[in-house]
Parts: structure tokens; C-alpha cells; sequence
């Protein structure tokens, strides 16, 4: 049976983004992610990953090139804006607010639907995260790590946005929660959520991705699907920190 | 000792409180000490004056005191329409200055000095416009009604009190029961975050100007009612106003409130116990003790 090839949701192209006019830290990327795809951003440290989503969800200024989702241009859209066309995003640190409760947070991110969806959509992600529900009017700030990044994904889907992009949702968390949240993230995207992971944990994130692609020096060196990425081995160690035995690397 | 003391300080220290809440919403939102915050007091002050003055001589109808008080219903109609003039010069301040400054992702320091600049020219422009005299918005005098226990208050300055109550619970409820208190408190702690989940920052930035505008406003009406008006009075308030803020702990509307009643409590009973030229030390020696035993003040968290 032919597989039916997905419609783009979110793509870049030429994408050349950084804080410094004079110092572009994503040079030139083009991008594209597919319906209900999972794609992880893999690269060495100072790769630009980060800098590389947070252009695309408005943190970081965009020198040049251009940025779509759902076919709408949305590179001029200011960061506020771009979760009302649909793109939610989950920043690596801080991601939720810590001096309100678990239930604020929700309501914050809710504020911007129609008043009639708001408490509907609560109750949906309460249902979808039990823990947060048992503990909704407590500080967001007294959660443990795991449940925080919990919070910050309920608090990005309460819009169901069409595309969520997390940055390093692993950082900080030991390996047990790591795989807790990566099977819920996986659970998300199976319910027809596309997600974009920046991650530096390469095993974990290609064990839940469809496809990843490599960025280094801020472009796009290697792409691919998850699992062929995974057992390429100069790849491996060039680039992901995953070490081969010596022999397998050819020079 | 006097205890009339017991009702001067909770007059002044109300004026202090509801100024206080003004200066500890702009440092827990915009991230800047605004030392020209007082200068909003006296502003909102000389425009209630200035409007009450145009429309008692359209309408002298509207100075006929109203029950007991010594004003007509043309101060309470200037000071609808005082708030909202107040309202709009401190949005002109920050389109003009900080506003632009922040664009520029100016430090703190640039836009505390900043405010130091736009204290010194509101000022300027209010004693170039109304001059340095005191002016008054009634000079009738009212007999201070005994309340028990050696205590006296006028009309107007229970109404005064009640006011700044009605005013502190409603900023406190706009603050934790509505969306955009939400908002304001989700911007005051990550602001990066709050764009990321659809907040328009700009837009917060707006209303807590206007807020705090506001509160000035009625501040000064207050001064001007009870005491005076004059260019200086928002830099004779601009220490206790920050005495209050940091006491309060900063980004507590409450804190500054209860703060404000200690600092206006503290210098009228040190009027009182040690002489009426100690007044204008008593809140410089609050910020230091706070600032050294306890920095984060009563109901602030620490850093």
C-alpha cells in the first residue's frame, strides 16, 4: 500500500537568525516538518539549536529568510502572536510560573481562547495529567522537575496548537523522568500533536523520534529518519557524542 | 502622648500606600526603580485642581459642599477626569522616554536615571505652570468630629481613609481574581515566558502605567484635600514612597499598603516623641533597616 505523504505544517527557509546583526548563530537553515511527524534537533553544544527554535517561535531576532506554518507566512508575527496561529512553545528553563498556581498557569495560557472553550480545555488537560489535577491550586514553583515540565507541555497543548517545540525538555531531569516524559510526548504526537524536540539526550530522543536532523555551526549538516541516523556511526560520534568502538569509525 | 497621632499616621501613611503601590508595580513589571513616581502624585494633584477650578467657574452649582465635606461635586468630577488625564501623561512619559529606552534594551541604571530626569521636568513643569505657591483645593475649614478615645478626624479625611481602603482591596482582587491580574503577575516574573504564552507585554506595561497613574491621582487629590498642594510634594514623597515599597516586599499590593499605614504611623508618632524635624528621617531609617535585615520586606520572597 502506498503511504500517503503528510502536508508540510511548519517550514524555514533560508532561515539566518541571532541576537547580533553581526553574528548569525542559525546560517541559512531550510526546514521542513510534516503533519504528526515527531523531528528531533540533534548537535553538538553551541550547535545553535536553541537559538534555531527560538527564532521560530519569535525569541530571537530573524536577520533573513522566511518561516511558514500552515502555510501562512508567520516571520514577521511577534512571539505573543504565534500561539495564536498555532505554534506553542516550551522553553528549556523556566517554563512555567512559578509563583502561580499549577491552575493559573493553565488559566494564563487559556486566556487567549474564546471564554466558552476555556474551562473545557482545562478539564481536558487535567484529565490528560491526573497529577497536575490533584495538586491544582498548589505553587507551580513547589512541583517536582518532572511534573514542571509536565505543567509547561499541558500549559502549550491547552490551545492545541498544530505545532509544539520543545527545547531540551530533558535537561535537568533524571534518566527515570526523562523516559516518563518522553513516552507522554510520544503519546501527544500520537493523538496528531507535531512535535519539534531540540534535545542533547541522542539516545532517548531518537528512540521517540520519526526523524531527526543534525545541526552544526547553525546549519543543517545531516538529516534523516530517526532509526537510520541512529546506527550510522561517524554520525554517531562526529556529532551526537554517542561513542563507537574505535574500529567501527573509518578515518 | 497624643494618641491624634493614631489617625495623622493612618491618613499619611494611606497617601504613602496608595503612591507605595504605584512604585511597587512598576519595579516588579518594568524592572526599574521609577523615582519619578511622585511626580504623578503631584501632577494628578494640579489637574484635579485645575479641572475642579474650570468647572466650579462654569458651574458654581457643582461648589456647593457636599453633607459634611468641605468640597463640591466639582472635586469628585475633576478627579474622574484627573485620573484619566494622569493616566495619559504617564503613557506620554513612556512613549517619550522609557518606552524608547526599553526598545533599546537600556540597563537598569540608564532607566533609573532616566527617571531622575523625568522627575526633575515634571516638577519643573509644574511650578513653570501653577508656580511654587501652595494652592488649596477649599480653604473651609472643618471641625474634626470626636471618634472615641481621644481621637478626632474631619469628614473629609474619613472619606480620604475609606477610599484608599475601597482602592487597595480592588487593585489586590484585580490582581489575583482577573485575567489581566494574571497576566500582570505572569509578566513581573518571566517576561519572556509571558510573550511565549500570549501575553502582549505592551499591552500590561500600558495598564500598569495606568494603574498606577491612577493611584497616584487619587494620592495627591488626598494631599491637596488634607494638607496642600505644591510642585514639591512628589519629592517630599518620593523617600517614604519607596520606604513603603521595599518594606511591603516588592510586587505585593497589600505589602505596600500596610507598609505605607507603618511609614505614615512611624513618622507621626516620631513627630510626636522626638520633634516634628526628625518626620522626613523616619522613612530613610525604615529603607536602611529593611534594605539590611530584611530585603526582600514583609511579604516579598527572597532573592
Amino acid at each position: 500500500m502506498m503511504e500517503v505523504v503528510k502536508p508540510v505544517v511548519l517550514s524555514t527557509e533560508g532561515l539566518v537568525a541571532g541576537y547580533e546583526r553581526d553574528l548569525p548563530i542559525v546560517r541559512g537553515v531550510d526546514f521542513a516538518v510534516r503533519a504528526d511527524e515527531l523531528v528531533v534537533v540533534l548537535g553538538p553544544n553551541g550547535a545553535g539549536k536553541s537559538t534555531f527554535v527560538k527564532a521560530i517561535a519569535g525569541l530571537v531576532p530573524v536577520h533573513s529568510g522566511t518561516m511558514a506554518l500552515d502555510g501562512a507566512d508567520i516571520t514577521a508575527v511577534p512571539a505573543h502572536e504565534k500561539i495564536r496561529h498555532g505554534l506553542a512553545f516550551v522553553p528549556q528553563t523556566e517554563n512555567i510560573f512559578a509563583t502561580l498556581s499549577i491552575n493559573d498557569n493553565l488559566l494564563l495560557a487559556a486566556d487567549i481562547l474564546p471564554k466558552e472553550r476555556r474551562a473545557g480545555r482545562i478539564a481536558a488537560l487535567y484529565d490528560m495529567f491526573p497529577d497536575l489535577s490533584a495538586h491544582s491550586s498548589r505553587r507551580a514553583g513547589q512541583l517536582s522537575g518532572g511534573q514542571r515540565q509536565m505543567l509547561a507541555v499541558a500549559r502549550a497543548l491547552i490551545v492545541e496548537p498544530s505545532v509544539l517545540i520543545l527545547d531540551e525538555p530533558s535537561a535537568g531531569l533524571s534518566p527515570k523522568i526523562v523516559a516518563e516524559v518522553f513516552a507522554r510526548l510520544k503519546e501527544i504526537n500520537a493523538q496528531g500533536v507535531t512535535i519539534i524536540l531540540v534535545e542533547q539526550n541522542v539516545k532517548a530522543a531518537l528512540a521517540i523520534a520519526d526523524r531527526a536532523v543534525i545541526l552544526v555551526e547553525g546549519e543543517i549538516r545531516h538529516e534523516g529518519t530517526a532509526e537510520g541516523l541512529a546506527d550510522d556511526p561517524l554520525v554517531a560520534e562526529l556529532y551526537l557524542g554517542v561513542r563507537h568502538d574505535r574500529a567501527e569509525v573509518s578515518p | 502622648m497624643n494618641p491624634q497621632a493614631l489617625m495623622d499616621g493612618l491618613i499619611a501613611g494611606s497617601m504613602i500606600g496608595l503612591g507605595a503601590i504605584g512604585v511597587t508595580l512598576t519595579y516588579s513589571i518594568l524592572r526599574f526603580a521609577n523615582f519619578a513616581h511622585g511626580e504623578f502624585v503631584a501632577w494628578g494633584a494640579y489637574f484635579a485642581l485645575a479641572v475642579a477650578g474650570a468647572l466650579g467657574a462654569l458651574f458654581s452649582g457643582l461648589l456647593t459642599p457636599i453633607g459634611p465635606f468641605s468640597f463640591g461635586w466639582a472635586l469628585p468630577i475633576a478627579a474622574l477626569i484627573a485620573i484619566v488625564l494622569n493616566g495619559g501623561l504617564a503613557l506620554l512619559v513612556d512613549a517619550l522616554l522609557f518606552g524608547r529606552l526599553r526598545d533599546r534594551r537600556s540597563s537598569i541604571i540608564i532607566m533609573v536615571m532616566a527617571s531622575f530626569g523625568a522627575a526633575l521636568t515634571l516638577r519643573s513643569l509644574l511650578e513653570f505652570t501653577f508656580t511654587s505657591k501652595p494652592a488649596y483645593f477649599t480653604t473651609a475649614l472643618q471641625i474634626a468630629q470626636p471618634l472615641g478615645g481621644g481621637i478626632r478626624a474631619t469628614p473629609d479625611q474619613l472619606l480620604s481613609l475609606g477610599v484608599a481602603a475601597v482602592l487597595v482591596i480592588a487593585v489586590h482582587l484585580l490582581l489575583t481574581r482577573t485575567s489581566i491580574g494574571r497576566s500582570m503577575r505572569a509578566v513581573s516574573e518571566n517576561v519572556q515566558l509571558a510573550g511565549v504564552v500570549g501575553i502582549e507585554v505592551r499591552k500590561v506595561i500600558r495598564i500598569v502605567w495606568l494603574l498606577g497613574a491612577a493611584l497616584a491621582c487619587v494620592a495627591g487629590i488626598s494631599a491637596g484635600l488634607l494638607v496642600q498642594i505644591r510642585p514639591q510634594m512628589g519629592l517630599d514623597l518620593l523617600l517614604p514612597l519607596f520606604a513603603a515599597a521595599i518594606l511591603g516586599g516588592i510586587g505585593s499590593v497589600p505589602g505596600a499598603m500596610l507598609a505605607g499605614l507603618i511609614v505614615g504611623l512611624s513618622e507621626a508618632f516620631a513627630v510626636q516623641l522626638i520633634g516634628a524635624e526628625w518626620r522626613a528621617a523616619i522613612a530613610f531609617i525604615i529603607l536602611v533597616l529593611v534594605l539590611l535585615l530584611r530585603p526582600q520586606g514583609l511579604f516579598g520572597r527572597p532573592e
